[in-house]
């Protein structure tokens, strides 16, 4: 028997739409998790989650049944968040200081993040440099560790998602791992 | 073991890629190297710490948001769907589709009595009949086409009748094969060896 997602994204293609409101319900926090943090701000994450929940139900039908649904569908979040990532590079050069804005750097400038929930006002110290310490790691490290390590997959389970050989993935994790250690050790 | 074959254990160990021998060849070397097992440590500080990141939550309204995005009509394209998923398939269906069309014009054009044959100077035609008179000789091969063949007389090759019919009277006497052909494959085969001859013999 097919899994219960695959089943769900078969009734949701022949117009299902109840079937397609519980694939939201399965994946939606999952999914804003992986993109607040590649993307380090709530009201990107949710415009990428909004994107690939309209992205899956618009290419339903492409959808191969042999593949699994989470790595299609966290293949597409994870793909515009890296675009998303790569477009706003150009404009907010993070630790660089913009002449155009004294003393503000590119985090000030992004749009502000005036809905912290309750449980962001008690983020611990430890937390608050886990969360800069992985804002920090370059794009094609950092869409690897998140999966890694907020989504808890193996090597094999990224390497599908991101379509690229496992030993590309692996020294990335690697990598990354390092980098991680480098600014964690120094801060904790 | 040296130290940097060691740390890429350590790697693969936290990743649960490590093999049983391979763990063993790493403990060996932690035992005696002080460097690394620090090392170690420290990445399983980091490993936990990555762990430890608590899970977001969408917020309430996120799920009302997705649904309400939503193009208000899926329209199924269920054939260009299929059209997708089978290139082949459809390239093929496409092909033969081309063929039939083809092949059935051509057997619409030809629904006019067509007599062919090296010697047609013995044979009289009366409306969409042909007849070969008691004491004629025809030489060679008589094709016949969408009509009716009498044979009276003699013929010396061989007599093919397509979309038609013989009647052979008992004066007659055909010296090749009599080949009735009516229907459409026997039709199209006739039609590609007849193209073949010509090809091979130019006649």
């Amino acid at each position: 028997m097919k899994p219960i997602e695959t089943r769900l994204a078969r009734l949701a293609r022949k117009g299902d739409q109840r079937a397609f409101a519980e694939i939201v319900d399965l994946y939606k926090d999952k999914l804003y998790h992986l993109a607040y943090r590649m993307m380090n701000n709530r009201q990107e994450a949710e415009d990428v989650v909004q994107e690939t929940f309209l992205r899956v139900y618009k290419n339903l039908d492409r959808y191969d049944e042999d593949q699994k649904f989470s790595t299609w569908i966290y293949r597409i979040a994870t793909n515009l968040c890296i675009d998303r990532l790569r477009k706003r590079r150009p404009i907010y050069s993070l630790d660089a200081e913009s002449a155009d804005h004294e003393g503000l750097d590119g985090y000030a400038m992004m749009p502000s993040d005036d809905r912290t929930p309750e449980s962001e006002l008690i983020l611990s110290e430890t937390q608050r440099i886990i969360r800069d310490a992985i804002e920090t790691l370059p794009a094609k490290y950092k869409s690897v560790m998140v999966l890694r390590y907020l989504q808890d997959m193996s090597l094999q389970e990224i390497s599908d998602v991101l379509d690229m050989p496992v030993t590309t993935i692996k020294t990335r994790v690697h990598r990354g791992r390092e980098f991680m250690r480098k600014k964690l050790e120094n801060k904790l | 073991m040296n130290c940097k074959v060691a740390i890429a254990f350590m790697h693969d160990y936290l990743d649960n890629e490590l093999s049983r021998e391979q763990s063993a060849e790493l403990s060996r070397h932690l035992e005696q190297c002080p460097e690394c097992r620090k090392r170690l440590e420290s990445l399983e500080r980091t490993d936990a710490l990555l762990h430890s990141v608590p899970a977001e939550r969408a917020p309430n309204y996120m799920a009302y948001r997705v649904m309400k995005s939503l193009p208000k009509t899926r329209s199924p394209k269920a054939w260009t769907t299929w059209v997708r998923r089978h290139p082949a398939f459809s390239a093929a269906a496409m092909f033969l589709v081309v063929m039939v069309s083809s092949f059935v014009a051509m057997w619409n054009q030809s629904e006019q009595l067509t007599v062919r044959g090296a010697d047609l100077e013995h044979v009289v035609i009366e409306g969409n009949t042909v007849i070969i008179p008691a004491g004629q000789k025809v030489a060679g091969d008589l094709t016949i086409e969408n009509g009716v063949a009498q044979v009276l007389g003699d013929v010396e090759g061989n007599l093919t009748i397509i979309d038609g019919n013989v009647t052979l009277a008992s004066t007659a006497h055909i010296a090749g094969k009599v080949k009735t052909i009516d229907r459409a494959m026997d039709w199209a085969w006739y039609k590609v060896t007849s193209w073949f001859d010509t090809l091979a013999y130019g006649s």
